[in-house]
């Protein structure tokens, strides 16, 4: 799937770059038509690609455990979330709206996060310190959504280099999600120390979520085309989790292992393609406003 | 006008398909393992019944012995300790009753009678008690019944059945209890002389041997059956309470086969199971002649299920599944899973079967069908494959239709 996207974001990016640099009749767009361009440049739709990395961290909305406490403080159970540890990918078709300064773009991506989380689980003995029992739970959690967000960017400047600051809404549609959990046991008693690494794909226990997401990047303008570069930070503002299927698989929580319902946010960086739509000619600058 | 009000109704669509938890999706489903972090602590439930609060009342065993010197100690008795969980409507821990060693061997089921529910247990003299406790789990009353070993009981209007192993007199004696204690009716039939039948039985409440499905109950006005041991055989005996001798008896193999459960689901007509040299037959729709005694279960044809564990504890519970009354058997496959499979009650025709628990250990002890028309279903894990704790599974509405359909 990434390979796809990227063969054609390559493709689209050469197309686009032989597009731009062929030469126009000389009568094209000619100084008649000028005194319309400043006009005409206001309003501009722009087709790009982009493809970059991401940070993820969940956060628990609710906490969910099967192992129950009886004798010992129930937060012990709780698991304890990584701040934006694994490397994810993402891949966007940029489809921009421009008008004075403001682009009105909806940007269908391919996101691929991973967040982990671990808890520890332990058996005592007071009276004998080698009746100790450890279990570790070490868990990723790979997650794949198709993102399709309505963003709202502002040009700060109109020169070659744009610096700009986005604000949006997204909704994300579940691909797939895959759970690899590794379970470290050590028992002091026996001398047996076990590892067991199950890996599982759990799509059924996440599900649809929307959110917000805000951002700064640049663009720079090389010929007709703008190459671009841009950070965002995302968030979640629905449970990604769904809570039907929650305790759905059996093989996870047979071992006590159970989603918390989740906030996700991820740190995004893309670089990419702008090109624009309507054509212009090498006297109307697309960075003209 | 139309496009812009389409587009906003496809978002609002697209926005409200994100699901948020709620109250009631996670009291109609989830997975509790009750975890008690001493190394050396054992639970295993007995019972499950669901209280008006909508929580659940578990009744189960607990190993007496602090440590592993003091368990391998067999010089003394060392019958399990009572345990008593109580967890509220979503399966959250509310308290717990570690009774102390003077209230050892409980059985179930949980009896509940005027808004209490009681259960036996034996003092470690082996004499039998009648405890009575609250819906939050507080005992509020012990009784003397008096008698050894008490094996199995049932409830029957607003009475208690109870059968017992008299080790003095070598009898399975069925008796009649009220609320309060008091035996009102009693009878008992010879589980025939020396060690030999006798070692197995002690053994069983010793939890050192077999444990066998003794199981009491009532077929008809004035007729009972007890699922024990008469005349060298672990048999399903018909009893008015009256004669000296059964009014039927269905023999089973000596210890090696018999009934494993028995539901009377109307008439004669019983849904059942056997054991028999470890392998497992299910009868769902079976007609027993109570007034034969030369009846077996070697005439009697159920349907193998090889999947099941050798010996495996069978339990069955009657509930409305797709507003059809549908038979639950739930039992414990070879590999330690629980396996609930579904009947049709009126004709015995196999519905279903879901499978609980993976990876660890688990193992059947209890179902009951839940307020919302859902099932729990109680057993014991391994955690880590090593610690024995009580789990429990609450299976929706919804989730049992899927699975029998």
């Amino acid at each position: 799937m990434r390979k796809i996207y990227l063969v054609l974001i390559l493709i689209f990016v050469a197309i686009g770059t032989h597009a731009q640099g062929k030469k126009r009749s000389s009568n094209f767009n000619t100084t008649k038509t000028k005194a319309g361009a400043n006009e005409f440049i206001q309003q501009q739709w722009w087709l790009g690609f982009k493809a970059g990395v991401n940070l993820a961290q969940a956060d628990p909305l609710k906490r969910y455990t099967i192992l129950t406490p009886t004798n010992y403080s129930s937060s012990q159970t709780d698991k304890k979330y990584d701040a934006f540890k694994e490397i994810g990918i993402q891949t966007t078709v940029e489809i921009s709206y421009y008008y004075k300064g403001f682009y009105f773009s909806t940007q269908p991506s391919y996101i691929s996060s991973t967040f982990t989380y671990s808890n520890e689980l332990k058996k005592l003995n007071p009276q004998n310190p080698d009746e100790t029992f450890t279990q570790t739970y070490k868990q990723s959690q790979k997650v794949e959504y198709a993102d399709f967000p309505f963003i709202i960017k502002y040009d700060i400047t109109g020169s070659k280099l744009r610096p700009f600051v986005q604000v949006g809404i997204f909704y994300s549609l579940l691909l797939n999600a895959v759970k690899t959990v590794n379970d470290s046991r050590v028992d002091q008693a026996s001398g047996a120390t076990n590892t067991l690494t199950d890996i599982r794909g759990v799509k059924d226990m996440f599900s649809n979520y929307w959110g917000l997401m805000g951002g700064v990047g640049a663009s720079y303008q090389l010929g007709n085309v703008r190459l671009m570069l841009d950070a965002s930070y995302r968030q979640s503002m629905s449970n990604m989790v769904n809570p039907e299927n929650r305790f759905s698989e059996n093989s996870f929580s047979s071992i006590g292992v159970v989603e918390d319902d989740l906030n996700l946010k991820n740190v995004t960086i893309s670089a990419g393609v702008l090109f624009p739509m309507r054509y212009l000619s090498s006297s109307f600058k697309s960075n003209d406003r | 006008m139309k496009k812009p009000l389409l587009i906003s109704l496809l978002v609002a669509f697209a926005f409200s398909c994100a699901k948020n938890s709620d109250e009631a999706t996670d009291k109609a489903n989830f997975v509790r393992i009750y975890d008690n972090e001493k190394f050396s602590a054992s639970f295993y439930p007995i019972d499950i019944k669901q209280t008006p609060d909508g929580g659940f009342l578990i009744l189960g065993e607990r190993k007496l012995a602090d440590s592993t010197a003091q368990a391998r100690d067999l010089s003394a008795p060392n019958f399990s300790g009572t345990y008593i969980l109580k967890v509220d409507q979503f399966g959250a821990f509310v308290s717990q009753q570690e009774l102390g060693a003077d209230k050892v061997n409980p059985i179930g089921p949980l009896l509940e009678a005027n808004s209490k529910y009681y259960f036996f247990a034996m003092k470690p003299d082996t004499q039998t008690q009648l405890l009575e406790m609250d819906a939050d789990g507080t005992i509020t009353k012990t009784s003397s019944v008096g008698g050894s070993y008490p094996a199995a009981a049932f409830i029957d209007d607003g009475n208690f059945l109870l059968l017992r192993y008299d080790n003095f007199s070598k009898q399975s004696v069925v008796s009649i209890v009220s609320p309060t204690g008091a035996v009102s009716k009693s009878k008992g039939f010879s589980v025939g002389a020396g060690d030999g039948v006798e070692g197995p039985i002690i053994k069983h409440f010793l939890r050192t041997g077999r444990q066998f499905p003794f199981l009491v109950g009532k077929v008809a006005n004035n007729q009972y059956f007890f699922n024990g041991f008469y005349n060298y055989t672990f048999s399903l005996v018909f009893t008015d309470l009256t004669g000296d001798t059964p009014q039927g008896v269905v023999q089973g193999q000596q210890t090696d086969g018999g009934f494993s459960s028995a539901m009377l689901l109307d008439g004669n007509r019983f849904a059942a199971s056997l054991f028999n040299f470890n392998d497992n037959y299910f009868l769902p729709s079976i007609t027993l002649n109570t007034s034969s005694t030369t009846g077996s279960i070697t005439k009697l044809d159920g349907n193998p299920t090889l999947e099941l564990a050798a010996n495996a504890t069978i339990k069955i519970i009657a509930a409305t599944v797709n507003s059809k009354e549908t038979l639950l058997y739930g039992t414990t496959t070879r590999n330690k899973q629980i396996v609930i499979y579904g009947y049709d009650k009126a004709t015995g025709k196999f519905l279903g079967s879901r499978y609980l628990g993976f990876s660890n250990p688990f193992e059947i002890a209890a179902m009951t069908t839940t307020i919302d028309g859902g099932l729990a279903v109680c057993g014991t894990t391994y955690v880590a494959g090593r610690f024995p704790r009580i789990c429990l599974f609450k299976i929706s509405k919804d989730e049992l239709a899927k699975s029998f359909k």
